[in-house]
């Protein structure tokens, strides 16, 4: 595959180096200053950051503006978008801002439905569904807009696109999969991994497809805090899957967040070492503080630099708009 | 379709009483029987007679990642995620080649027009009994004149 967009997530996957990824939480206000702040724990030490889009469904500062602002605070981000909050015109039209504003990663997800959020009683728009989501974007690459237009010039993003390997039933989320890459995803982000025989289960139908090959897949990982939080994520958390052998590590240790960091540590690990997993995707829901320890104790420091390639010809300015005759 | 379903289609079309009557007709029909959601633009087919459109994300591709263990969506607990009905009829149909369908995004302009005319004059995927994917060109999506 050839080089699309050129961010630094891109040409480290396609270099061939083990990648990782952060996850940061925009603010519940109006607050640039915690968002730069936030940078200083993924700025070294991860490739890139995901910004999250209106997460279960909570009003949150957009993912647009706050991936502009992630750029100002020295990190790459991976700019999240879902289909619950946006139409097609919208979407379309957020995507070219934000590439203008130096987007170059973009994560295609459905959203989380509305009712379980803070503004249950909202419309959800659900006017495209990821997989047309991620196709749009890919043909946007193209130079086309859903209508069939021109887009001069045109954005050229690294697509990303969500698996849950952890949800029934399997098969169709293989199909999914499989769905996403043919309409043009370049990466695959899981959920987070708790149980690790179902995960190897999806890994080796993945392999069998050999739709490793086709897109490069990071795995989620998540640090948690207390047995609160695991028991929650598997009662609570529609298709996650939680292993009890992990609820009884949390509830019989002595100090629950050290715990918590050396099974995502020890998840780390074992991830980088099955055959198909091209990098990491570590969730620390609100506690982004910890992510440069757990990178550090993977031994995952310190992280590689992309090899410096020759800039792509700057596009050419686009046309001034015709005066209203 | 052919020149012939497409000549029924527009003189369907032209006809607001008549089109009128096949709406009402084929909605008494699908809605009993599949739950129609009145799309105008029909994959069932595709589907394992499955209405997609009932999920409330209105997932055309395949499930989103919330269903449960026990196969059950997660906005309703209550209810079976349709996409894991869709999986399990489809195995028990041998229609999961279908599954590999990518649907494009629907027409909203279609919603609540007649499917059936909608795929006599061509402008959507025709019904599809076999049991293995077959390329089908992307349908003109020109909708019905406006009422």
């Amino acid at each position: 595959m050839d080089m699309v967009s050129g961010s630094r997530l891109e040409r480290l996957l396609r270099q061939g180096e083990f990648v990782v990824c952060g996850e940061m939480s925009p603010p519940q206000g109006a607050d640039k200053a915690s968002i730069l702040k936030k940078c200083d724990y993924f700025r070294g030490y991860v490739d890139a950051v995901n910004l999250t889009d209106n997460q279960t469904a909570i009003v949150r500062m957009s993912s647009v503006m706050s991936s502009v602002f992630v750029i100002e605070g020295g990190c790459e981000p991976v700019m999240q978008m879902t289909c619950r909050d946006r139409n097609r015109l919208a979407q379309q039209s957020d995507l070219l801002g934000a590439y203008a504003a130096g987007v170059r990663n973009v994560l295609c997800l459905t959203g989380d439905y509305q009712s379980f959020g803070n503004h249950a009683d909202a419309k959800g728009v659900f006017d495209l569904d990821s997989v047309q989501l991620i196709r749009t974007v890919a043909d946007m690459n193209a130079g086309k807009f859903m209508s069939g237009d021109e887009i001069k010039p045109p954005p050229a993003f690294f697509i990303g696109g969500a698996a849950n390997p952890f949800a029934e039933p399997l098969d169709l989320r293989i199909i999914r999969l499989a769905k996403k890459i043919a309409c043009g995803a370049h990466f695959i982000q899981t959920q987070p991994v708790f149980d690790w025989p179902r995960f190897e289960k999806w890994m080796s139908l993945v392999r069998d497809e050999g739709l490793d090959q086709q897109v490069f897949i990071l795995v989620g990982v998540m640090p948690v805090r207390s047995v609160k939080a695991l028991t929650y994520m598997r009662d609570e958390v529609p298709g996650m899957s939680i292993a009890d052998e992990y609820i009884k590590r949390m509830e019989s240790a002595k100090d629950p967040k050290e715990e918590g960091v050396a099974i995502c540590v020890e998840t780390m690990k074992r991830l980088r070492e099955t055959p198909g997993v091209k990098g990491i995707h570590i969730m620390p829901v609100m506690w982004e503080s910890i992510t440069p320890r757990l990178v550090e104790e993977a031994g995952l420091l310190p992280r590689p630099q992309p090899i410096a390639i020759e800039e792509p010809a700057e596009p050419e300015p686009a046309e001034p708009a015709a005066p209203p005759s | 379709m052919s020149k012939f379903s497409e000549k029924i289609a527009a003189f369907t079309e032209r006809h607001p009483t008549l089109y009128r009557g096949v709406v009402l007709g084929e909605n008494i029909f699908k809605k009993a029987i599949f739950g129609c959601q009145d799309c105008g633009q029909c994959v069932l087919s595709y589907n394992a007679f499955v209405c997609c459109m009932r999920c409330p994300k209105q997932m055309r591709n395949g499930p989103c990642g919330g269903t449960r263990p026990d196969g059950h969506c997660e906005v309703y607990p209550n209810r079976r995620c349709i996409w894991w009905l869709i999986n399990k009829r489809a195995k028990w149909l041998g229609r999961q080649a279908k599954l590999r369908k990518y649907h494009i995004p629907v027409d909203r302009r279609l919603e609540h027009t007649s499917a059936w005319m909608n795929m006599f004059a061509g402008r959507i995927l025709p019904l599809d009994l076999s049991k293995e994917l077959h390329e089908v060109e992307l349908p003109k999506r020109e909708p019905p004149p406006r009422r």
